[in-house]
């Protein structure tokens, strides 16, 4: 019973997505237990043996202080990068095939966005101090430092998911409007403070265009501004390899191909399971392919360059740290690195492929597997690889961190199980305007312009 | 009496056209209640101007400033030397200017959102829950009882297919 | 609105590079590898002085060895003509430390006697400041450590224990800088005489390889060294501006 998108009427619309709110499966429940068990047990449990023994559960050493977990926090910063961003980018050029998938996504960030945080938290020896790297009032008289990238760190990523979360919520206020009228008990009360009374008047549509636009306008530069300065914590150490004045454009780019990839996941999964194939259709992923093809390009480019900058400048510790990164003990990660993110998306130039769902899902996790390894072989080779020989060293990974990482995927697919249910994953009222109106044959949008 | 007078249409050019029509017959508090920003309103109904701009513009500035207020004032606050930098440096001090330029923006931006669209609504006001679905609604304020009538009129001719009362309380008669 | 004026009022030393016009000590020491024979007497003397824990075997196999101080040992030439070049590390105290920009809650800053500052208690562990030495002499707490006795009786109580998830490095033994200073300051002197202070290491070397003294003081051991053609610094190149000196080893046969 495929319906085509210009035969759905206004009220199907609402109907689908407060089914897809109100109508809970069991398969749901099961999904959501089993991803709260695993976060529990892989993610808090072994967190909370590191926090008695110390970070000495994980597998960092002398010389590779840094491991997985600051991996994982760049990985997950850098998976939140394409939701906000790319809404807001389609937003202002005013492009129509955002509408039905930019709710996700947005909030792919978000969730993202708190992982990564939850990271840092793992990441730091004394987590129960956390609080002297915020800038408050406090009685030793004493501020954080704002010299250091870390801090610039702090501020943006602060910045980030103040700004996402508020995009995510103005956009959804006319859609909890819409909820409201239809559910009933605890959801209703729920929708009824969300929503803030909204009416849907000329008068609050035209504020919410403008104050939507507005932080469209602000959230693109920070965006591009939070992965710099997480691209900052290692460029401006003086590490073989890792001071690289590329790595601002490297990280950014990096960043929205690894977000674009998990936008690519996080729609078929929703397509899927949530019945919603006539509103995220083959055209999203032939244009999300497309970009990820462009982006994929963009990234070899600038690898390539890295390689050709540090081989040219013939400095020895930048030789010896190239050297190990591409021939040495994580050799085999790099060139995996190099076939899913590089050489696997090459296949995105045929249509046939960009239009087809199997394929184009097992293609984005392929690329974030091979993003997560590009951030974890920035930490590890570099720093195993520094000036003086006689503190080389080799780092692996413990169970602890393994176990972690998994955890860590668990609770953002928990988050993401929560938020399906409260948010309306796909936006109502402009999925809406994509359709024809009911007293004309052609869109909103088409009769405009 | 005052009372408002609602008309219920099945589409956004009908409900525009009766709209202009009620502007045309000297009505000026309208309002049109619709599932969608609806383009071309402001033909009809007038230019909206907003403050929102100004509450973004001067939020950003307040940011910026106190984004390097921040940075440096602590700085000075209690000393600590690092690195063979001084106390007060630029470069790091204008990334977290640019930072809580943003943050103070969108901020603003929210605030400036919020008061003038009125929101959140603290006490009852016209709603029509078919609006959040697929009917278009105008609204018309109403002084006197000639009015209403001579609204109504024009509603049912601009093709409304219902047209009610609404009590200054809210609800529908 | 003093604050302000008192601000503004002092902006151009809140613009001076390194903020310090001048350290009241330049602590500084030399190192001459002719001297050196890697003994690793320095070390001890270093883990006994200030409380590094002994980690054991199986932390040592893992790459997570807490010695302050260490003989980097590096072999030149092929078999049988081969030389041992053992070269002490230790923190550099460097006037422009990287490792010091890079803390985001200011835990390890330049005092005015020119030293690297490390302060356990304000430390949260982000470990950035050890990415961020090209020297690789910062140490990191991954674990609470225990002293079997009876070596838990022979702790100096003029040094803290470090507890898990804080960085510690060479202090260049900065509780004998401030007794040092104590005593001068008593003996109503101003100013600490050269050969006053020495660090546990300089205190143990037998062959005197080590020379501790304040760099400001144009007759003291340490400044004498300076002079000496061999001084370099290591990874000069990186514009750290260490405070240490190393002075280069000269082969007999090669000269």
């Amino acid at each position: 019973m495929q319906r085509r998108h210009e035969d759905i009427k206004f009220a199907d619309v609402n109907n689908d997505i407060v089914r897809s709110l109100v109508e809970t499966g069991p398969r749901y429940y099961v999904t959501l237990a089993i991803a709260v068990l695993i976060t529990l047990a892989c993610f808090f449990f072994p967190w909370f043996y590191q926090l008695y023994y110390g970070i000495g559960a994980a597998g960092m050493n002398h010389p590779t202080v840094w491991g997985t977990y600051l991996a994982s926090f760049i990985f997950w910063i850098g998976l939140s990068h394409s939701g906000t961003l790319l809404s807001c980018v389609l937003h202002i050029t005013n492009s129509e095939w955002r509408k039905a998938m930019y709710r996700s996504a947005e909030a792919m960030t978000l969730f993202s966005l708190m992982v990564a945080a939850m990271m840092v938290m793992v990441h730091v020896g004394r987590p129960w101090f956390i609080h002297w790297a915020l800038p408050y009032p406090n009685q030793m008289e004493l501020w954080p430092n704002f010299r250091s990238p870390l801090m610039f760190d702090v501020m943006a990523i602060t910045t980030y998911l103040t700004g996402s979360s508020i995009f995510i919520y103005m956009g959804s206020i006319p859609d909890f409007a819409a909820v409201r009228d239809r559910t009933t008990g605890w959801r209703h009360h729920m929708y009824v403070l969300l929503s803030l009374g909204w009416r849907g008047t000329d008068t609050e549509w035209h504020r919410l265009g403008w104050a939507y636009t507005f932080l469209a306008v602000l959230i693109i530069p920070l965006a591009v501004s939070v992965h710099s300065i997480v691209s900052w914590d290692f460029a401006m150490s003086i590490v073989p390899s890792l001071h690289q004045t590329i790595f601002a454009p490297y990280f950014v780019v990096g960043a929205i191909y690894s977000g674009t990839a998990g936008i690519v996941t996080v729609m078929f999964v929703l397509r899927k399971y949530m019945n919603f194939e006539h509103y995220i259709t083959k055209v999203h992923f032939d244009n999300l392919g497309k970009l990820l093809l462009a982006l994929s390009l963009i990234w070899t480019y600038i690898n390539v360059v890295e390689v050709f900058t540090g081989w040219y400048s013939n400095d020895s510790a930048e030789l010896e740290s190239l050297r190990y990164k591409l021939f040495g003990f994580y050799a085999p990660l790099y060139w995996e690195m190099i076939l899913f993110c590089a050489v696997a998306p090459l296949l995105l130039i045929s249509k046939r492929f960009r239009t087809s769902f199997v394929p184009m899902l097992i293609l984005s996790i392929a690329i974030n597997i091979g993003m997560y390894t590009e951030r974890f072989l920035i930490v590890g080779t570099s720093l195993s690889r520094q000036y003086l020989p006689d503190s080389w060293g080799v780092y692996v990974p413990s169970l602890v961190e393994i176990s972690i990482l998994v955890g860590s995927i668990a609770m953002f697919c928990t988050l993401f199980l929560i938020f399906v249910k409260i948010f309306p994953s796909v936006s109502i009222y402009e999925v809406k305007e994509t359709l024809p109106a009911p007293d004309e044959g052609k869109t909103q949008w088409q009769a405009t312009h | 009496m005052a009372s408002n007078a609602l008309g219920l249409f099945g589409g956004p050019t009908a409900a525009l056209a009766a709209a202009g029509k009620l502007k045309g017959a000297g009505f000026e508090s309208l309002d049109l209640i619709s599932p969608i920003p609806l383009h071309g309103v402001e033909e009809v109904l007038g230019k909206k101007t907003s403050v929102i701009k100004r509450f973004t513009f001067f939020g950003a500035i307040i940011g910026g400033l106190s984004g390097f207020v921040l940075a440096a004032g602590t700085a000075a606050l209690y000393l600590h030397p690092t690195g063979g930098r001084p106390i007060i440096t630029f470069p790091p001090f204008l990334i977290i200017t640019y930072e809580m330029t943003i943050l103070f923006g969108i901020l603003a931006t929210v605030l400036g959102f919020l008061i003038s669209a009125r929101l959140p609504v603290l006490r009852e006001r016209i709603y029509v829950p078919e609006s959040a679905v697929d009917k278009f609604a105008v609204t018309v304020a109403c002084e006197a009882d000639e009015d209403f009538k001579r609204a109504t009129e024009i509603l049912r001719e601009a093709g409304a297919e219902e047209v009610s009362e609404i009590a200054p309380g809210g609800g529908r008669r | 609105m003093s604050l302000i004026d008192d601000f503004l009022a002092r902006w151009h030393e809140y613009r001076r590079p390194g903020y310090y016009e001048e350290f009241d000590y330049h602590w500084t020491m030399t190192v001459d590898l002719d001297r050196c024979t890697g003994c690793e007497a320095c070390v001890t003397a270093c883990q006994a002085e200030n409380n590094t824990p002994i980690v054991g075997e199986d932390a040592i196999a893992r790459g997570r060895h807490m010695q302050w101080m260490r003989i980097e040992r590096y072999w030149e030439g092929e078999y049988p003509d081969v030389k041992l070049r053992a070269i002490p590390m230790f923190c550099q105290h460097c006037d422009a430390a990287p490792c010091e920009t890079v803390c985001p809650v200011s835990a390890t800053y330049h005092n005015q006697d020119g030293l690297n500052a490390q302060i356990y208690n304000r430390c949260i562990g982000t470990r950035s400041c050890a990415v961020y030495c090209p020297y690789e002499v910062r140490y990191f707490n991954y674990n609470n450590h225990h002293w079997d006795e009876p070596l838990d009786q022979q702790l100096n109580p003029d040094v803290s224990v470090r507890e898990k998830g804080v960085m510690e490095k060479c202090t260049f033994c900065i509780q004998r800088i401030r007794q040092a200073k104590d005593a001068a300051k008593d003996d109503g002197r101003r100013r600490v005489q050269d050969g006053e202070v020495q660090p546990a290491c300089v205190q143990t070397c037998p062959t005197e390889a080590l020379v501790f003294g304040d760099r400001k003081d144009p007759d003291s051991a340490v400044s004498q060294m300076l002079g000496n053609e061999r001084a370099y610094t290591v990874l000069e190149e990186l514009n750290t501006d260490p405070s240490v000196v190393y002075l280069k080893k000269v082969d007999a046969d090669a000269a």
